[in-house]
């Protein structure tokens, strides 16, 4: 399959439906002989999780999702090459030809917030450590496992593995005050 | 992570509640610094870096510390691990901490943090001092990472020594045909998927690449596939058939 191909392989992926759902693949064919090669090969498919490396000798992405890893091969027309960085979240659309599977387009994977809960900036962070916990009403959580924790965290930052938090609950770490400190949760970037 | 704990802390009834999605890396990058824990910086396995002068180094600094001067810290890259992602500690005043930090992040290091409180937040902790003159080098040994085959384990492989265990080679055909390690199996990375029927079953599988990120790739996918597989982290050579191996 030379790379002059892919264009034409967009195109009809387009002409077909942009984002196919992924059990179109696994319902049973009424008429088999109907469905061509063709249309088989161009389903698009998608796949959410973790970049577990990028390789751009063998153009090659590995992801981790949650049906387990994923390779996917990417070329020239690949798009959002810049989000596909190790260890960030992203989805991957791609179309599989035979074992063959191409990313076609990369975005990346936006963490959500539960309701009620709001973003802060680094800088605006960094501000409110400048001044420390007293003074600017703040406690701040790193949700990271131990390890990195003791190697590099924010200053005046408190070590509650997101595992552990789940285990033991609020009244014994977080501060008994629900109303008026604030609250900072981060980890290591969005996942 | 950061945002299943925001979630557990609503569902617990707290009110005032942040995120910071950019995470510990989205803080440094915004050109702050980050601080390792005190246990860390006594035990934990890194380097530590002590930018005073000689004369206020001599007089108390932390034990483990290598004492570097601010001023002759743009000669030292030679010095520092061969691996970018050493864990680096800095302390010194908070001007020489923060432009040492700048210094040596220029030259790739990923895992810079600072002495928490500087010395003298270490010493307000109740941590001691030592008086004295500090090792003259640094000696940072890294540790393997799961499922990271060392240097010397593969190289008795490479040499034959060793039955138990296959080198997979998946970098493409073009690296391969300058050279390849006895035995080895070749691969491409991006064949493998469909080639799996190819390896050994009963035997671990060490795969290497040029540098390892091909091959950590290739050992996750073996270890799906339920085949026993490590993966070599260094930089591999080859050239008139003849391979090299360097940390």
């Amino acid at each position: 399959m030379g790379i002059r191909h892919i264009p034409l392989m967009l195109a009809l992926a387009l002409a077909l439906g942009w984002l196919a759902p992924a059990a179109k693949a696994e319902q049973p064919a009424a008429d088999t002989k109907q469905v061509t090669a063709t249309q088989q090969n161009n389903e698009q498919t998608v796949v959410k999780g973790k970049v577990l490396g990028v390789s751009q000798k063998a153009k090659t992405i590995t992801i981790e999702s949650k049906e387990g890893l994923v390779m996917i091969k990417f070329n020239d027309q690949t798009t959002g090459m810049e989000y596909a960085e190790k260890d960030a979240a992203a989805i991957v659309k791609f179309i599989q030809t035979g074992k063959e599977k191409m990313a076609t387009v990369i975005k990346p994977k936006l963490a959500e917030l539960p309701a009620g809960v709001v973003e802060m900036q680094p800088t605006e962070l960094a501000e409110l450590v400048a001044m420390g916990p007293v003074k600017a009403n703040y406690f701040l959580i790193d949700s990271r496992p131990a390890g990195p924790y003791a190697a590099a965290h924010i200053p005046t930052a408190v070590s509650i593995p997101v595992e552990t938090l789940k285990k033991e609950g609020a009244t014994a770490l977080l501060p008994a005050d629900k109303t008026d400190i604030q609250l900072i949760f981060y980890c290591g970037g969005t996942t | 992570m950061s945002t299943t704990s925001a979630g557990l802390a609503v569902k617990m009834g707290y009110k005032n509640i942040k995120v910071m999605l950019k995470g510990a890396p989205g803080y440094k990058k915004a050109g702050n610094m980050l601080v390792a824990s005190d246990e860390f910086v006594k035990t934990g396995n890194m380097v530590l870096i002590d930018l005073r002068d000689r004369k206020q180094v001599e007089t108390g600094h932390i034990a483990r510390a290598v004492n570097i001067p601010l001023a002759q810290l743009a000669e030292a890259e030679d010095d520092f691990p061969a691996s970018k992602a050493a864990p680096i500690v800095l302390y010194g005043s908070e001007g020489e901490a923060k432009k040492g930090a700048k210094i040596i992040a220029g030259w790739g290091y990923k895992g810079i943090s600072l002495v928490d409180g500087g010395l003298e937040g270490w010493a307000k902790a109740g941590h001691p001092l030592v008086t004295g003159k500090t090792d003259d080098e640094i000696n940072w040994v890294r540790i393997l990472g799961k499922n990271e085959v060392g240097i010397a384990e593969f190289s008795k492989v490479a040499a034959g020594k060793d039955a138990d265990r296959v080198i997979l080679d998946v970098r493409t055909n073009d690296e391969a045909a300058g050279g390849r390690f006895k035995n080895a199996i070749h691969i491409p990375l991006d064949e493998l998927e469909g080639r799996l029927s190819e390896l050994p079953t009963n035997k671990e599988i060490l795969v290497h690449c040029t540098t390892g990120a091909r091959a950590e790739m290739a050992s996750q996918l073996l270890q799906k596939a339920k085949l026993p597989a490590k993966f070599l982290l260094a930089n591999v050579e080859c050239e008139d058939g003849e391979c090299e191996i360097e940390e």
